[in-house]
């Protein structure tokens, strides 16, 4: 049963502490995602996991054993790289096979193993290029490649489709998710793209300057944040926050209302406002209203609702669907 | 191209005519004269060609000593840069790659590598102490030891672009390492080591000091000190010692024609950097 | 805590290096100031403190190849500088036959400076060298250019200048490649002449490569040796000498101190008008 868990991870660079004390079990075969903004640790975490940063304090351990002070190659992880890092001077063929001929495995072995993985990937037509002769996806895929031949008992994957164009993550993010099924293998997916946590993950781990801010399933951070960061990290278009006097009439620190729980009215409503924007998404429409009291609330309405700038409508939060924070 | 620019390069062309290479096309000329005629040291056409037996002459000179002076040159060039090469690579990526307080003792010694002229008699003293004075290898090392700084800023500028993504992928893949470096690194350094190659071949087989301190003795001679020793033996025959300049001309100017982009490269590279 | 991992850059990666470079460099260099203050033979060695140093202030003709040392460096220097950069915005100006021209400009670089030495000997000789043949074409008596006293240092300066002003001139070709022509373009929108262009924009954003080409050729100015012993061996008499080449001349004729005193008297003078001068460009490049 190959379960990560880290014990009261940390992690400093000289006086910044970069990780500051992390507690996480991810389960055997799960797809577990790291999210959160630039410079929260999330990376972090996941090299020192991986070995290639060591923890400054905390244990982790990968199939119930302790392997903090392991060597990066004998923890069973395999890691793919937001650059994909395919060493240039060699082939697709021996890129994939690198890390086996290094073991020494008999020729015949490495060329069986590399060619099944190529098979599962449909890469083997370019077995014998470089990579500098690969489109993008081509190159992300021989990078999975290239981490599936190790048979790891881990994948992980450090913000891996942050290089390619937007219908091609979009395709990625269902051959990842079809390979996780395939393989079984529990994966550690770092990205900061919260739609890419929401459709791959079993477990997301939203992180935020160092600390884990909530760990669950992407329906259950939609539902139930447990945090205004949380709520307005998950999302899009993001929650409308407010804090101070509008929070405090609802007897909350921070009130929050997603765009796709507010209704429009013309006639009656809680707030009343002016638009400022409309955006026609096509399928949907955001509408940005100017509340005198409240400042701007964003709201997502269907895509045949008719507004225009300098309308006056009124909001109203659907009930139930109102998060206070405090 | 404008008339201008046209007419500018032909100005240009005719002066650098005059001034660059009228001086090789003398040297040309007084080699392939007889030596009555190259005694006059006029610059004017040659009267008779000689041109293969002055080659000959000077070749088998005091016992084709040019010859062995060539084989020398050769050996010291070779060593002396494959050392530079490894050791130059191996000190630059360990300076990118790890920062700590080493790195400052070692640009000291790069500065000092690039700045300072050697002591030549206590290198003489040391040389002979450790029993390499007036040894080939001995030349070898010490033209390792005065190469050392501007290898390192070379290859340590170049590795500054290599990802270091590629050493993890490596370091997961189970490479040590020497292999990350070896199988990895070192390979990537391709262009960077043929311009490297390039220049300090250059350096090394036009190398007249170090072999004049360090190497003296018939048996050690290098092409340049044939050179110079020609100069007093041939006073009375300067043919034979332009055909020498011209036979030694010529290895740098095939180098440089086949070679003249990476040439370019690593001189401007090396020296912005420096 | 378990044991901390090995780097995956490990130092005995310098260790082969290090051990060369401290033998065969920083061993003879601190031990040249030992050496410097002795009276030695190689053999044996005998203490007599500042001796050698008050020698060098004192004879003449040492005191001579100090500031012909100065004068070398300073001229050759200064011209391969201003010549290089002139040649480098002609060579980058888009003329006839530019790559060739470029490559004319820098061959000398790359040939022996020995056999460069012995060619201009021969082409500077006073009566049968082409250059003053050529001279007296159009009426002027040329001079002893290797032989007058007051000339010949001079001449080995222009010779040096002639084979190394082909890096100054690449060095600086690739520092003007690394100015955006958006510059040249807004300085012509607003009015800029060629000549203002040069002023105003060229020569304060190549200062990267004027830096390199100064630190440069004043490091090899001072510390030439194979041009002048190939022409003139530091004649007539001392008129061309400089300390290279005295410490040459001390190191055969078997004063080892003395030469070893000449040596750091070099490393003194290099380090005394280098290092403030990096310095100073290093502060000033942080104005721009």
């Amino acid at each position: 049963m190959t379960s990560v868990k880290l014990k009261s991870v940390k992690k400093s660079f000289g006086a910044v502490d970069i990780i500051k004390g992390i507690d996480l079990t991810i389960e055997d075969g799960e797809f577990c995602v790291f999210v959160g903004p630039s410079g929260c640790g999330k990376s972090t975490l996941l090299r020192i996991i991986s070995g290639l940063e060591e923890a400054t304090e905390g244990t982790i351990e990968i199939d119930g054993r302790d392997v903090t002070g392991e060597e990066p190659s004998k923890r069973g992880i395999a890691m793919v790289f937001q650059s994909y890092a395919l060493y240039p001077h060699l082939t697709v063929r021996e890129n994939v096979g690198f890390g086996l001929s290094l073991a020494k495995l008999p020729k015949d072995v490495i060329r069986q193993k590399v060619d099944a993985a190529a098979e599962a990937l449909q890469l083997t037509h370019l077995l014998d290029r470089k990579p500098k002769a690969l489109s993008g996806g081509q190159r992300q895929r021989v990078a999975i490649g290239r981490a599936m031949v190790r048979d790891p008992k881990v994948f992980l994957l450090d913000e891996p489709l942050s290089n390619l164009d937007a219908a091609l993550r979009a395709q990625m993010r269902i051959e990842l998710t079809d390979l996780h099924r395939k393989l079984g293998a529990t994966m550690i997916y770092v990205t900061h793209d919260q739609v890419e946590a929401m459709t791959m993950a079993d477990k997301i781990v939203v992180l935020n300057s160092g600390r884990i801010e909530q760990v669950g399933s992407p329906m259950d951070l939609y539902n139930n944040p447990v945090s205004p960061f949380v709520a307005g990290f998950i999302g899009s278009p993001k929650m409308n926050l407010y804090d101070g006097p509008v929070a405090a009439a609802q007897g909350c620190k921070t009130y929050g209302i997603r765009p796709e729980h507010v209704v429009l009215s013309a006639t009656n409503g809680t707030w009343k406002g002016s638009v400022r924007h409309v955006e026609h998404l096509g399928a949907d429409t955001v509408v940005y209203l100017v509340v005198p009291e409240m400042g701007e609330i964003v709201v997502r309405v269907s895509g045949d609702f008719k507004a225009a700038h300098g309308d006056i409508l009124w909001a109203s939060p659907v009930a139930g669907r109102e998060f206070r924070f405090n | 191209m404008t008339s201008r620019q046209r007419n500018t390069g032909i100005i240009a062309f005719l002066a650098a005519f005059i001034i660059f290479i009228l001086p090789f096309v003398f040297t040309f000329f007084m080699a392939v004269k007889s030596r009555q005629e190259a005694a006059l040291f006029l610059f004017t056409w040659p009267s008779e060609w000689h041109f293969w037996s002055n080659l000959v002459e000077v070749v088998q000179a005091r016992n084709y000593m040019l010859l062995l002076a060539y084989f020398n040159s050769t050996i010291i060039t070779v060593g002396a840069v494959a050392l530079l090469v490894i050791f130059g690579a191996m000190v630059g990526y360990v300076l990118q790659r790890r920062p700590s307080g080493w790195n400052k003792l070692i640009y000291a010694g790069v500065l000092m590598g690039l700045m300072v002229p050697p002591a030549v008699v206590p290198t003489i003293w040391v040389l002979q102490g450790l029993g390499l004075f007036k040894t080939i290898h001995g030349m070898i090392l010490i033209q390792v030891a005065y190469g050392l700084a501007f290898s390192v800023l070379l290859y340590r500028s170049f590795i500054a672009t290599i990802p270091r993504d590629l050493d993890e992928a490596a370091i997961i893949d189970g490479a040590k390492p020497w292999a990350i470096f070896f199988k990895v690194i070192l390979p990537l350094l391709k262009p960077v080591t043929v311009t490297l190659i390039l220049v300090q071949s250059i350096a090394i087989f036009n190398d007249f000091t170090n072999p004049l301190y360090y190497l003296p003795g018939r048996e050690n001679v290098t092409v340049q000190l044939t050179l110079f020793n020609f100069q007093s033996q041939f006073q009375s025959q300067f043919n034979l010692l332009f055909m020498n300049i011209l036979l030694v001309t010529i290895p740098p100017l095939i180098v440089f024609v086949i070679f003249n982009r990476q040439i370019v490269a690593g001189m401007t590279a090396g020296a912005v950097k420096g | 805590m378990t044991a901390k991992r090995r780097s995956p850059y490990p130092y005995w990666f310098v260790l082969p290096a290090a051990v060369v470079f401290t033998v065969l460099f920083l061993v003879p260099t601190i031990a040249s100031f030992w050496f410097s203050m002795t009276r030695w033979d190689l053999f044996q060695t005998e203490f007599i403190g500042w001796d050698n140093y008050r020698q060098f202030f004192k004879e003449p003709f040492l005191v001579q190849g100090l500031t012909n040392t100065l004068i070398y460096a300073v001229v050759t220097s200064g011209a391969k500088t201003i010549l290089g950069l002139l040649l480098a915005v002609l060579l980058t100006s888009g003329i006839l036959w530019q790559g060739f021209l470029r490559s004319v400009v820098f061959f000398p670089v790359l040939v022996s400076t020995i056999g460069v030495g012995i060619t201009f000997a021969a082409l500077m000789h006073p009566t049968k060298g082409a250059i003053n043949i050529a001279l007296s074409y159009v009426g002027i008596d040329g001079p002893s250019w290797l032989s007058d006293p007051t000339l010949a240092l001079y001449s080995v300066a222009f010779i040096d200048i002639w084979k190394g002003v082909g890096l100054a001139t690449l060095i600086y070709i690739a520092g003007l490649a690394a100015i955006s022509p958006e510059y040249y373009e807004a300085a012509r929108i607003d009015g800029a002449t060629r000549s203002q262009q040069f002023w105003r924009v060229t020569v304060p954003l190549v200062q990267p490569a004027t830096v390199t080409v100064v630190t440069l050729s004043l490091i090899g100015g001072l510390r030439s040796f194979d041009i002048i012993w190939a022409t003139t061996k530091g004649g007539p008499g001392f008129a061309s000498d400089v300390l290279a080449s005295v410490i040459y001349k001390q190191y055969q004729a078997g004063f080892y101190g003395l030469a070893t005193a000449g040596n750091v008297i070099l490393f003194l003078l290099i380090a005394i008008i280098i290092l403030p001068l990096t310095w100073w460009f290093n502060k000033r490049e942080v104005d721009l």
